[in-house]
């Protein structure tokens, strides 16, 4: 369904000069550096498939998804959505896509959200009967109802991304790229958005592609994980592959009432720090319950306090490397 | 047929956005056509105190000014945000055009759209007034008419075309604020007044370089001034197609060279 081969996408730079009269040189130089945004990946995704595009921020993840869509030009290598180009046919791939990119909205500004549902009803040729029952769908399933006719800018981020997503889908595409779908929302918006999305995988079996910084988003929702860093694919594959190579690291610290023994080498947890009465430790959850971890540390000494880390996105994302 | 639908739909879209802010939207209107009617004052009074312009009479060079306005308008209006691209390419907003089963050119034209109708009213009004002096003076026949009406749109259209190609040049340069002021608004001012009052080189970049001369001041020296042949009118309109090809042509090489923004 989709296909992506070679990809590649370089920016030109200005290098920074150095010395005297560096900004005026920097002006006049012909040469640039070239930083490579996209460097040379190839996936495909099948149909029906909930792909989450994950990586540190600058790694390419929007580069990827504006190539994929049309939007930015590869340098080289090459996109096909449905055996289709997005760059030679734009229009004709544009109607097989749906695009979110949660960072920017996509509506008419300051018109109510009913008025740009017309609109891209219009671009999209969408039929009368169609549009007026699809809308009241996406309506009644992301709960629009209270704000159609409010203008978009007066609306607040949860109920933006609600419309958004509604415009994305208004012409029944049968692929998203949505780019940070969650970011900024609350955890009841970020749960209904999610529940929503699950939703149109599995009962419609539309084709997903996710990227976010939400561990949760990726472990709720996706069956791939494609992680991409410095413009390179680093890992492609299901989610309990992803967890079996990483583990799933739980940072605990604990504070001790006074002087505590210290834990011996055969110990299932790694010690990675020590201050005063507090030491820090990394277990794996896949290999150690966080009870049976607690009860080791409390053979230590006598606790006064416990903090638990999950595992922080970029620490997982620096570990695939 | 359903593009020209679909730039109605945009442009009405458009002009919606634009009158949730009504006192911004009348202001604007307003501010436009004053700008205007003081701008030709400055020239009444200069042909008034002169009489005449290097051997063009106050109707004449009237005539003049009011087809480039009339063409200026109607450009700027039809197309008003591809003068504004600048603004799309630095901040990414080009994005969501290329994302629409639409020409992106024609998603573009249609936004922010605003009917310069000040401009619009002061160019049909100056030109009623000096095609009237020049048919009581034998200077025209009926046949202008026509004539006028095809120079005003071949005279959009290379505005236009001009218009593109400057603002094609911001995929590869990004900031043309300052390359618009010249090709567009120095050049086109300029072939306001008979091309004779510049020197030679200046003529030669505006019949060249910058054909602007085309829009309106070559066609006039046949339709009012008798001077050459129709052919001069068909070398206008050819003038016009061939620099608007060019900036179609720009256009799409430019669009692959999209940059975006990060997010």
């Amino acid at each position: 369904m989709i296909t992506v081969s070679r990809l590649t996408k370089q920016f030109k730079t200005a290098p920074r000069k150095e010395g005297r009269f560096k900004a005026l040189r920097a002006m006049l130089s012909r040469d640039y550096g070239i930083k490579e945004a996209v460097n040379d990946i190839s996936f495909s995704v099948e149909k029906g498939e909930f792909v989450g595009y994950i990586g540190p921020n600058g790694a390419g993840k929007s580069t990827t998804i504006k190539m994929l869509s049309g939007i930015l030009h590869p340098t080289s290598g090459e996109v096909r959505i449905d055996g289709l180009s997005p760059h030679s046919q734009r229009r004709q791939v544009s109607r097989r896509l749906g695009v979110l990119f949660g960072q920017r909205t996509q509506l008419w500004w300051d018109l109510p959200v009913r008025d740009s549902f017309d609109i891209l009803a219009a671009m999209y040729d969408i039929a009368p009967t169609v549009k007026t029952l699809r809308i009241k769908e996406l309506c009644a399933l992301l709960e629009m109802d209270p704000f159609m006719d409010t203008p978009v800018r007066k609306l607040s981020l949860g109920q933006r991304m609600r419309a958004d997503i509604a415009a994305a889908l208004l012409h029944d595409p049968d692929i998203l790229f949505l780019d940070e779908p969650t970011i900024g929302l609350d955890v009841t918006a970020k749960r209904n958005i999610r529940a929503f999305l699950r939703t149109i995988n599995l009962e419609l079996g539309k084709t997903i592609l996710l990227t976010t910084h939400d561990m949760d988003d990726i472990e709720q929702l996706c069956s791939r994980v494609i992680v991409i860093n410095d413009g390179r694919i680093g890992f492609d594959g299901t989610i309990d592959s992803l967890r079996d190579r990483i583990g799933l690291p739980t940072i605990i610290r604990v504070t001790y009432r006074k002087e505590m023994a210290l834990p011996k080498d055969d110990w299932p947890m790694r010690l990675t720090n020590r201050t005063g009465l507090t030491l820090t430790v990394e277990c794996n959850r896949k290999q150690i319950r966080a009870m049976d971890a607690l009860r080791l540390l409390e053979n230590l000494g006598e606790i006064e306090d416990v903090h638990m880390d999950e595992p922080d996105f970029e620490e997982i994302i620096h570990r695939v490397y | 047929m359903k593009w020209l639908r679909m730039y109605k739909l945009l442009v009405i879209a458009s002009l919606r956005s634009r009158m949730q802010y009504k006192f911004n939207f009348w202001l604007t209107a307003a501010m436009t056509a004053l700008v205007s009617v003081v701008e030709f004052l400055l020239l009444a009074v200069i042909l008034t105190k002169f009489g005449h312009i290097k051997g063009w009479s106050l109707a004449e060079a009237g005539y003049l000014y009011a087809t480039l306005t009339i063409s200026k308008a109607l450009y700027r209006s039809l197309a008003s945000d591809v003068h504004h691209l600048e603004k799309y390419l630095v901040s990414g907003e080009l994005d969501n055009l290329l994302l629409r089963p639409i020409p992106v050119l024609l998603g573009l034209m249609s936004q922010n759209f605003s009917f310069r109708i000040g401009e619009f009213l002061q160019g049909i009004a100056l030109l009623a007034i000096c095609m009237r002096m020049l048919f009581l003076e034998g200077q025209l026949t009926w046949a202008a008419i026509p004539l006028t009406v095809v120079v005003i749109g071949s005279g959009a259209l290379l505005l236009f075309g001009i218009g593109l190609l400057t603002a094609t040049i911001g995929f590869w340069l990004t900031r043309i604020e300052q390359l618009q002021n010249i090709t567009e608004d120095a050049a086109r001012t300029a072939v306001q007044y008979p091309l004779t009052i510049y020197p030679r080189w200046m003529q030669g970049l505006l019949l060249t370089f910058i054909p602007v001369a085309f829009a309106s001041y070559i066609p006039s020296l046949y339709i009012i001034r008798g001077q050459g042949g129709l052919w001069l009118i068909a070398a206008s309109l050819a003038v016009a197609v061939a620099v608007f090809g060019l900036g179609l042509l720009m256009w799409r090489l430019g669009i692959a060279r999209y940059q975006s923004t990060g997010s």
